[in-house]
């Protein structure tokens, strides 16, 4: 009998150690990041250079987005409005604690929340977050934000991906740290070089499938597949169309079509001549062929867009055709006092690698309404400090936001990324009417006018919404076929 | 009338030394082959206009990345432009720049060097030194900085690369100068009284010609690799403008599976260069230059 106790015990203890052995997390998993904000770049979530493919893996939002684009719970657990949706209540999930052990409650929300707002930090997200007018502590698990208007997609709003929960007072060292309640907590930062995740063994969602994380710098986008062909990193999403045969050839990699809300443009500064006459700008955007843009720069993987940036699964897209018109363009430049055309320069860079074949693509085919187009290259890295909203053209590109978010970011004109320098009281009044409108048809409707003041003034010419190749190591699993910012990181294994 | 004479036995003497020079060129297979392929480049960079069949610019979904075909004989790029067409035509900036940075890299560098060897004392010294601390700056962050402040027109590209590739020969034509200076005819030129311009034009320049024009022919070739290496890295020639540099990185992704549109332009440009270097081999043996000693063998 003792024997058979013997037996029976080292055989339990052996499965329990395969079992612990089975679910620690181990392995590396490598990706990258294009340096695209040079010496900026640090951790604070909420900031210009914040290094997101780090954050995202490092702190949680209180409201995520589910593989559907819908609210679904992370740091908070659910949530309820008042009747005409201006109070909003969260409560918040019990036992979480930050990477540096502190306790995750009421308080840090608030100081999160209210800091994005701060306009001495001078967010990008302040605009758009400039609705919560107060956060209160109902107790240690539970928020109120009370809103200056009527918001029916409040929730909407806090699954953007940088709305990340900090701890309360850590303002000042979080663009180091880095500290959060994810599923990774930061080792080592070097934005330069190879920044060094950990697991969190205490992670709410379960402990990671990977040991380490390594976010390592490589600012030029060919280098970038390179290093996935050479196994330097397991993961790229930014492989353009044309090269997906390499890896559709080889069982070495994994390759993954995934529609997305990201996209792309040209952005002339409204405030700069000839830019700042709309007819101008109108011209250049009609003389673009949509439709062979991405036959030749996505190889059809992508949803023409009518220069509005609302993602083409979004309920308040605004569904419209706008085929190229080089003749209505022609006329729109004489209108504008140029007729006999204008010049102008834009400066792409690889470390969006389709950037420089929109450039040339967009030199053709704006050529026959008699709009030059010179093509300066210019270095990745400090683009977006260097070139972006400096130059009276750039090139951009965005990922996806919920349409609130993005039209307020990008084009309000007080927001801080309105990279074109868009002004124009209707459109603002339309974001405005739409945020406090409760009926759904009128709130879409009040979205969809604010778009048709974009196709008519605006100055990004955002021809299409990108599908994203993603090619992975085959050694990489679970990972979920979405949008960056909804991927669960906490699942992913590495073999 | 005699005075005439005179000058037409010189230009009929110089005439004929450069055509001893090429002969003899020519009579090494190596020299035959460089100044072939160099010819044949330049050739084609002037009737490529006149024989392209392809508008270069010509871009179209449907003719992405075709395979060689009797239609398009180097097949299409990812934009669907002809490889052929642009290849033919993707030499003439590259020639032109670089042809004409190698004459202002000769044209200063010889003769700051010729000056400095000349002159000699403090003057040399602190030239010598500046050229020195400029030579330790890696060409090509410079040249980086160079076009992100002026831009990377022709007239930026000529002039800058003419600099910095004429730094080498400022050392080289000083060192030539070194070896002709102590002797007899440059001291009875001083006695005579003649001012040091005139003993670089008439004394210096005719015997140090030929180890400086090695040094340019040599120069061409680095040149050219170095104005392709900023066209590969996006800040040579500007787009659509066809330039080999430029077409090898935009094809780099594709080399897997549509190899056409990166050979064309890697043959081209590997070529080119090493036909002037086999040119300049030769053109130093020719004028019995030891390159390797920059000195009369």
């Amino acid at each position: 009998m003792k024997y058979i106790l013997k037996v029976f015990s080292a055989t339990f203890m052996s499965l329990i150690l395969s079992f612990s052995i089975a679910n620690a997390s181990s392995g590396v998993f490598k990706v990258s990041h294009d340096l695209g904000f040079g010496k900026d770049t640090n951790l604070d979530a909420i900031t210009k250079g914040r290094l997101f493919q780090v954050v995202i893996k490092t702190q949680n939002r209180l409201v995520r987005p589910d593989m559907n684009g819908v609210p679904s719970p992370s740091l908070s657990t659910d949530w309820s409005a008042n009747s005409d949706a201006t109070e909003w209540t969260f409560n918040l999930r019990k036992g979480i604690y930050f990477h540096d052990g502190s306790a995750f409650d009421a308080p840090d929300v608030k100081y999160s929340l209210m800091r994005a707002k701060d306009p001495d930090i001078g967010s990008p997200v302040r605009k758009s977050l400039n609705v919560v007018e107060d956060i209160e502590v109902v107790d240690q698990h539970t928020v109120k934000m009370k809103l200056s208007t009527s918001f029916a997609d409040f929730p909407l709003l806090l699954t953007d991906y940088r709305l990340r929960m900090i701890p309360e007072g850590s303002g000042d060292t979080i663009g180091q740290t880095g500290v959060g309640t994810g599923p990774f907590m930061v080792d080592k930062f070097d934005p330069e070089g190879t920044t060094i995740l950990k697991a969190n063994p205490e992670y709410w969602e379960g402990a990671p499938g990977v040991a380490e994380v390594h976010v390592i710098a490589i600012p030029d986008a060919q280098a970038r597949i390179q290093a996935l062909l050479t196994g330097q990193i397991d993961m790229n999403r930014y492989v353009p169309f044309n090269q997906k045969k390499i890896f559709d050839s080889n069982s070495k990699f994994t390759t993954t079509v995934i529609p997305t809300g990201n996209w792309r443009g040209v952005v002339m500064r409204t405030d700069t001549a000839p830019f700042d006459n709309p007819k101008v700008r109108k011209a250049f955007r009609l003389a673009v062929d949509r439709k062979e843009l991405v036959d030749l720069v996505m190889g059809g993987a992508a949803t023409v867009s009518c220069d509005t940036p609302v993602m083409p699964s979004d309920q308040y897209r605004l569904q419209m055709d706008c085929p190229q018109n080089i003749s209505k363009a022609k006329n729109l430049l004489r209108e504008a006092g140029y007729p006999n055309g204008i010049e102008l320069t834009v400066y792409p860079a690889t470390l969006e690698p389709t950037w420089p074949t929109i450039a040339e693509v967009v030199q053709q085919q704006v050529a026959k309404a008699g709009i030059k187009v010179n093509i300066e290259m210019v270095p990745s890295k400090g683009y977006w400090n260097e070139v972006w909203m400096k130059k009276p053209v750039s090139m951009t590109r965005w990922n996806q936001r919920p349409a609130d978010t993005i039209l307020h970011e990008a084009y309000h004109s007080g927001a801080k990324w309105n990279e074109s320098y868009f002004k124009n009281a209707d459109f603002d009044k339309n974001l405005a009417d739409a945020r406090s409108e409760l009926d759904f048809n009128k709130r879409k409707k009040a979205y969809q006018n604010a778009q048709m003041t974009l196709w008519e003034q605006s100055g990004t010419m955002i021809p299409y919404h990108v599908s994203r190749l993603v090619v992975t190591s085959s050694k990489v699993k679970n990972l979920d076929a979405v949008d960056h910012f909804s991927i669960q990181w906490h699942k992913v294994k590495v073999d | 009338m005699e005075s005439n004479l005179i000058t037409e036995d010189k230009q009929k003497n110089k005439l004929e030394k450069v055509f001893e020079i090429l002969k003899t060129m020519a009579s090494r297979p190596s020299g035959l082959i460089g100044l072939s392929i160099v010819l044949f480049h330049i050739v084609l960079a002037l009737i490529s206009p006149y024989i392209a069949p392809y508008d270069y610019k010509a871009i179209s979904p449907n003719t992405m990345l075709l395979a060689p075909s009797a239609e398009h004989w180097f097949g299409t790029d990812s934009l669907g432009r002809d490889v052929f067409t642009r290849t033919i035509l993707g030499g003439r900036t590259a020639l032109t720049v670089t042809f004409f940075g190698s004459l202002i890299a000769l044209l200063w560098g010889g003769l700051l060097g010729i000056f400095c060897g000349l002159v000699g004392g403090k003057i040399d010294d602190v030239v010598m030194r500046v050229v020195d601390a400029f030579l330790s700056i890696p060409w090509i962050l410079a040249m980086l900085l160079i076009v992100s402040l002026l831009g990377t027109s022709t007239e930026v590209l000529i002039p800058a690369l003419g600099f910095f590739y004429g730094k080498g020969i400022v050392r080289v034509a000083r060192a030539a100068t070194h070896d002709v200076i102590a002797k007899d005819f440059i001291v009875s030129a001083r006695a005579r009284g003649h001012s040091n311009m005139s003993i670089i034009w008439n004394e210096i320049i005719p015997n140090v010609r030929d180890a400086i024009l090695v040094e340019g022919a040599m120069r061409w070739s680095w040149m050219l690799l170095g104005f392709s290496s900023l066209s590969f890295l996006g800040f040579g020639v500007s787009p659509p403008t066809p330039d080999w540099g430029l077409m090898i990185s935009n094809a780099r992704g594709l080399m897997s599976f549509a190899y056409w549109s990166v050979i064309a332009p890697i043959v081209g440009l590997s070529s080119l260069i090493i036909g002037i270097n086999l040119t300049a081999d030769a053109f130093a043996k020719a004028l019995g230059i030891d390159r390797s000693t920059k000195a009369p063998v």
